[in-house]
């Protein structure tokens, strides 16, 4: 479903990412974990376009993003990069718009769905992120964990195949994680596809059907979590996981 | 006593219209232009971007009464065009305000601009939307937020500052106040007349600006 392919890219004399392949198979959840600096934002940022990688090649569906370095032109760019929704660490809700304005309004824009569908399915994904009693709030005044439920709706609004997360729960206060990750592991369960770069590391064992370890601008190891998270050999992931 | 009050409002009354339409008229062309310098400062044309600069600077740099002067009486005497470059008075009072004042609501947008979280611009992206929805939709009114204290400022500024176009000899609210203060013998009730005038506009706007940002509260 995405191929990820020897890519490259670097910052001025800063290589983020030095070569870095993995694939996702549809309905699978990978995690990526790693120090800070490592290049997991970076990662996902380039699947999705926020930054242009200088070499390497990227794959939806069998269909490039960008081949050996070179992209496709931007709207064939945008109509395969809308199969994929992504979920941020600070959220970026429009704190313009109510809750239901912010899911309606890039499905209205750009699916072109009429006002009823939008409605129909809006109440439906806040119902299923358990915030339909919110569907008029303005973010403002909302709690960060609502807000990043909001935020996974707003995203699956768009009917994304692929859902991609960074660090999602990093942003919250403690008592407010387990609320973001029932969500996810519910859309887990539902085999939605998704990448999520997270340090949580027991939820990452429990949805994972991988594990990306990624150091410096590479991937380390790549494997089920518990070669990654329980018994790892590596010296690096077993220094990694005790300093948590 | 009260009749001579009541014609003093109606002779001043004439002025007031010069007045008002300086300010709408300047209101509802500035700001466009405005927010037009300041898609091109910000954009990626050098050229574009220097042009802009250039003209804020000056703009903001030199009086408003000397470009008043300028564009009424100094652009005429441009050797071989200032001919064609002649203006009514009021027509170049509107000319010089608009232009001056863009200039003022283009460093204002700016900022607003700039206040804008870019998680905002990434995330209309990864939604899809394009870059004329993103701005439309998504810039524009929280930099309308941003700047709508420092856009009151600039119209109450600019109530107060049509008073300038007496200079060229518009018969503007103030020019008519001067002239009956001059005229009956050192009475002082025009003065307060044209206050309350400018008071009650002020006022106007003030309240009119409050609404605006309990309205844009988010
Ligand atoms: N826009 C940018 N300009 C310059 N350098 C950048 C930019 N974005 C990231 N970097 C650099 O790239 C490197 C990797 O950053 P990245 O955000 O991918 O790390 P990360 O693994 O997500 O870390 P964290 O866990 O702190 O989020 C860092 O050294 C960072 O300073
Ligand atoms: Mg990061």
């Amino acid at each position: 479903m995405i191929n990820v392919c020897n890519i490259v890219k670097s910052f001025g004399e800063n290589d983020v990412l030095k070569g870095v392949s993995f694939k996702v198979e549809k309905g699978q959840a990978i995690s990526i974990i790693g120090s800070s600096g490592s290049g997991k934002s970076t990662i996902l940022r380039s699947i999705v376009g926020l930054e242009n990688v200088d070499g390497g090649s990227i794959y939806i569906d069998d269909e490039p993003l960008v081949e050996n370095g070179i992209y496709v032109d931007d709207k064939t760019f945008r109509s395969r990069s809308l199969k994929m929704g992504m979920v941020f660490q600070h959220f970026n809700l429009f704190p313009h718009l109510t809750v239901r304005e912010n899911l309606c309004l890039a499905p209205k824009c750009v699916l072109k769905r009429g006002k009823d569908v939008l409605n129909q399915r809006c109440e439906k994904l806040l119902e299923k992120v358990g915030l339909i009693d919110k569907i008029d709030a303005m973010p403002s005044s909302l709690s960060g964990g609502q807000k990043q439920r909001v935020a996974i709706a707003r995203a699956l609004m768009m009917e994304p195949e692929i859902l991609l997360f960074d660090e999602p729960t990093s942003a919250l206060d403690p008592e407010l994680t387990g609320e973001v990750l029932s969500v996810m592991k519910e859309l887990a369960a539902e085999n939605m596809t998704m990448i999520i770069v997270t340090h949580e590391m027991s939820f990452a064992r429990e949805v994972s059907d991988r594990v990306i370890f990624m150091d410096k601008g590479v991937v380390l190891v790549d494997d089920v979590p518990e070669k990654v998270l329980v018994n790892p050999e590596n010296e690096r992931i077993k220094s990694f996981l005790n300093k948590l | 006593m009260l009749e001579f009050l009541l014609n003093t409002i109606i002779a001043m009354s004439k002025g007031v219209g010069y007045t008002v339409s300086l300010f709408v008229i300047t209101i509802i062309f500035s700001m466009p232009l405005g927010l037009l310098c300041t898609f091109m400062s910000n954009g990626k044309n050098p050229v574009l971007r220097a042009i802009t600069r250039a003209y804020v600077f000056v703009m903001r740099g030199t009086p408003l009464m000397l470009q008043l002067f300028f564009f009424y009486f100094g652009i005429t005497k441009i050797p071989f065009i200032g001919q064609f470059l002649v203006m009514e008075r009021f027509t170049a009072a509107c000319v010089t305000f608009v232009l001056n004042y863009a200039a003022y609501f283009c460093e204002i947008f700016r900022g607003g601009l700039l206040s804008v979280d870019k998680g905002q611009y990434e995330a209309s992206k990864v939604l899809g939307l394009t870059k004329w929805q993103t701005t439309v939709r998504i810039v524009l009114p929280q930099m309308f937020k941003v700047v709508l204290p420092s856009v009151s400022n600039e119209a109450i500024t600019l109530v107060k500052d049509t008073a300038l176009i007496t200079a060229i000899g518009i018969m503007d609210l103030m020019h008519i106040t001067k002239s009956l203060v001059n005229g009956s013998a050192g009475s002082i009730e025009p003065f307060i007349v044209a206050a309350v005038f400018y008071l009650m506009v002020t006022f106007g706007l003030t309240k009119l600006f409050n609404y605006l940002e309990k309205k844009f509260m988010f």
